[in-house]
């Protein structure tokens, strides 16, 4: 019962143990009851009801008030990493690209503006670098995820 | 003989409004955009006339299409709810031109309103204290920015741009020295523009420190205009509200009566019918500025009428219908907590979020009200607001409407779409919501470089204990994530007792 997950350190390796019913981790253990529902009973002997769902490879978990996501790697997948890449964080249009390619920029730098449900996102450098190639104009419409430009 | 009535809305605030209708039996007729088809606010209609269209402005922007499905359903009256139509003067016209009835004030009273710009004129005609500012009637995009940069430095640092059509923080911009002037005017007309197709802005006077305190007003057409006290919302994260209370939790009761006044005052000044809302800046000196009026029901009504009694929404239909108001002399009792539930990433600068509702179990029990839109297994879409549900509490005093909060925000379960829950519920134990000190900045004031959720490194252990169980349970193969028929309601007997009846 091995599983690995994303977490921003990197993958997580997960090794559950068994006690009777229960599976048990660093200390805290959790019974399935009827109906989906996950009894958990903290190392402190606090006890909690954990709701749980899929989507996609991440497991949504509510807990006490609450809410991780966990990403599940499959075995064997690999998890590339957007190299320098900057994506859109919603579906929406570009109103503004406010560098040029070959421009050199600060970390913080607004690089793009974007309209989504009605209001206005500034895309900003993550570090500093510079523009390598910008995918959209003015007016484009994006979808989530898409790359809208890359930084090295 | 009662008026038949449709909702030239969507969501939530459709849901509110055909189930008043339900109550007071009138029949309903929905409108809906192709991608609305089937959610819940469909539901709740006796008809439902499927909107021709793809984008929001050919759907429930649409003014002869919505008026042609209430024409060809023969319903009598049209309840634009908030947003969308609901202060187009223009629209309240030719809903009255087509021989029915609009659920609003008269489209001169929305006109001069809605301009926000004539609005703080018509208010200082009508002795209703205004906030220090410029409006600048500039169309032309070079003169008005020069004309909108002379009145910054007779207005002062710092200030605030906003759209004379603006709303909902839309168009509206903080500017805190001369630097950065022109490229937030910029930003603040295009903003009006897209949103409103009007880029007019005007200046006022940056209050720091201040509340925001708004009165509900009623009005009914055999000449009575009455208020039902206000309510604070204060709290707000990019200029939209997302925590409300009622009553003000410093409010005395002869600053209430004042205010109260200055809002009947401001309905009168526009002949006024119909539920509205006056919204004021209450600044520390104690004085307090007319901000702008809202001419149709608000998304934060139900606070008011959880503290007053009175249904605002059936209000509005006895209204409509030609009847007087039915509310008695204003009695407020005990304290009502309304927080708004968005799909928004709170840990990153509130950027709007998108997913299935995989799960969605709103809390219950006494004092507990939800309205909403959505229910488990919908899918929530950029296409419109990101406010998924208004969960409003009320208890005898304020510290048990927030125990209750508190206690309702850990109950709620939202998977599969990120949410503010988390936010809300810090937000419940912040100092400034403790103990009423609330101001329009303390969101910023409290978490200047963003909002981070508490740590808690235990239940993100336990968290991953539920991760992998999960996983190696295979609960996600043994019910459907992502859909409201699993096993997840009341065991039905029809399916599960093999019994036969003679």
């Amino acid at each position: 019962m091995q599983h690995t997950f994303a977490s921003k350190d990197g993958p997580l390796e997960v090794t559950l143990a068994r006690n009777g019913e229960a599976y048990v981790l660093e200390g805290h253990e959790l019974i399935l009851h009827n109906r989906g529902r996950l009894h958990v009973r903290l190392r402190d002997g606090r006890q909690c009801l954990a709701h749980a769902a899929k989507v996609g490879d991440v497991w949504w978990i509510h807990l006490d008030g609450r809410t991780y996501r966990w990403e599940r790697i499959e075995p064997g997948s690999s998890n590339a990493d957007d190299e320098g890449g900057l994506v859109a964080p919603m579906p929406g249009k570009v109103l503004e690209v406010l560098v040029s390619e070959g421009d050199t920029v600060e970390a913080g730098t607004p690089l793009m503006v974007l309209e989504a449900m009605k209001m206005e996102h500034r895309i900003v450098a993550s570090d500093d670098g510079t523009v390598t190639s910008i995918h959209f104009a003015a007016g484009d419409q994006v979808a989530q995820g898409a790359v809208l430009l890359e930084l090295e | 003989m009662g008026i038949k009535v449709l909702v030239a809305n969507r969501g939530e605030i459709a849901c509110r409004i055909l189930r008043a209708c339900n109550e007071a039996g009138h029949p309903t007729v929905a409108v809906c955009a192709p991608n609305d088809i089937g959610t819940l606010f469909t539901e709740m209609a006796d008809e439902v006339v499927p909107l021709e269209g793809e984008t929001i402005g050919e759907t429930y922007l649409n003014q002869d299409q919505i008026i042609q499905a209430a024409l060809s359903t023969g319903a009598t009256a049209i309840h634009p709810g908030f947003g969308f139509l609901s202060e187009r003067a223009d629209f309240a016209r030719a809903v009255k031109s087509a021989g029915l009835v609009w659920i609003g004030p008269s489209a001169e009273a929305i006109e001069k309103m809605g301009d926000k710009m004539t609005a703080r004129q018509t208010m200082r005609a009508a002795g209703v204290p205004v906030i220090p500012g410029e409006e600048v009637e500039e169309e032309d995009e070079v003169a008005a920015l020069e004309a909108l940069r002379e009145a910054s430095t007779r207005v002062g640092y710092p200030l605030l741009l906003k759209a004379s059509s603006g709303g909902g923080g839309k168009g509206m911009r903080a500017v805190h020295d001369p630097a950065g002037f022109d490229q937030a005017a910029t930003g603040a007309r295009r903003e009006a523009v897209a949103a409103f197709g009007d880029g007019r802005i005007y200046i006022e006077r940056l209050l720091s420190g201040s509340k925001h305190i708004e009165i509900q007003v009623l009005a009914d057409t055999h000449g009575r205009t009455i208020h039902l006290g206000e309510r604070e919302c204060s709290v707000q994260r990019r200029h939209q509200k997302v925590f409300e209370e009622a009553p003000g939790p410093t409010m005395e009761p002869g600053l209430r009566e004042a205010m109260g006044q200055a809002a009947v005052a401001a309905a009168e000044a526009v002949d006024y019918v119909g539920a509205g809302t006056v919204e004021f800046l209450l600044a520390p000196s104690g004085e307090f500025f007319f901000l702008e009026m809202n001419t149709r029901i608000q998304v934060e009504h139900p606070v008011t009428e959880l503290v007053t009694g009175v249904d605002i929404v059936r209000e509005q239909l006895r209204i409509a219908n030609g009847e007087p108001m039915s509310c008695g002399p204003l009695m407020i009792r005990g304290h009502a907590i309304e927080v708004r539930l968005y799909a928004e990433d709170a840990a990153n600068g509130f950027l709007p979020s998108i997913g299935p509702l995989s799960m969605f179990r709103p809390p219950e029990g006494p004092g507990i009200r939800l309205d909403t839109g959505v229910r488990e297994g919908d899918e929530v879409t950029p296409n419109y607001d990101p406010m998924l549900a208004k969960l409003i509490v009320w208890a005898p005093s304020r510290d048990e409407a927030l125990q209750k909060m508190r206690r309702a925000l850990d109950e709620f379960v939202v998977l599969g779409t990120t949410t503010n829950i988390e936010f809300l519920r810090d937000l419940c134990d912040a100092g400034p919501v403790v103990d009423g000190s609330t101001t329009t900045t303390t969101i910023d004031d409290l978490w200047p470089n963003g909002w981070n959720p508490p740590a808690a490194p235990m239940l993100e252990e336990a968290s991953l204990l539920a991760a992998a169980s999960a996983e190696t349970l295979g609960l996600h193969r043994r019910t459907t994530a992502g859909s409201s028929e699993g096993s997840t309601g009341p065991a039905s007997p029809f399916t599960t007792i093999q019994r036969r009846f003679p």
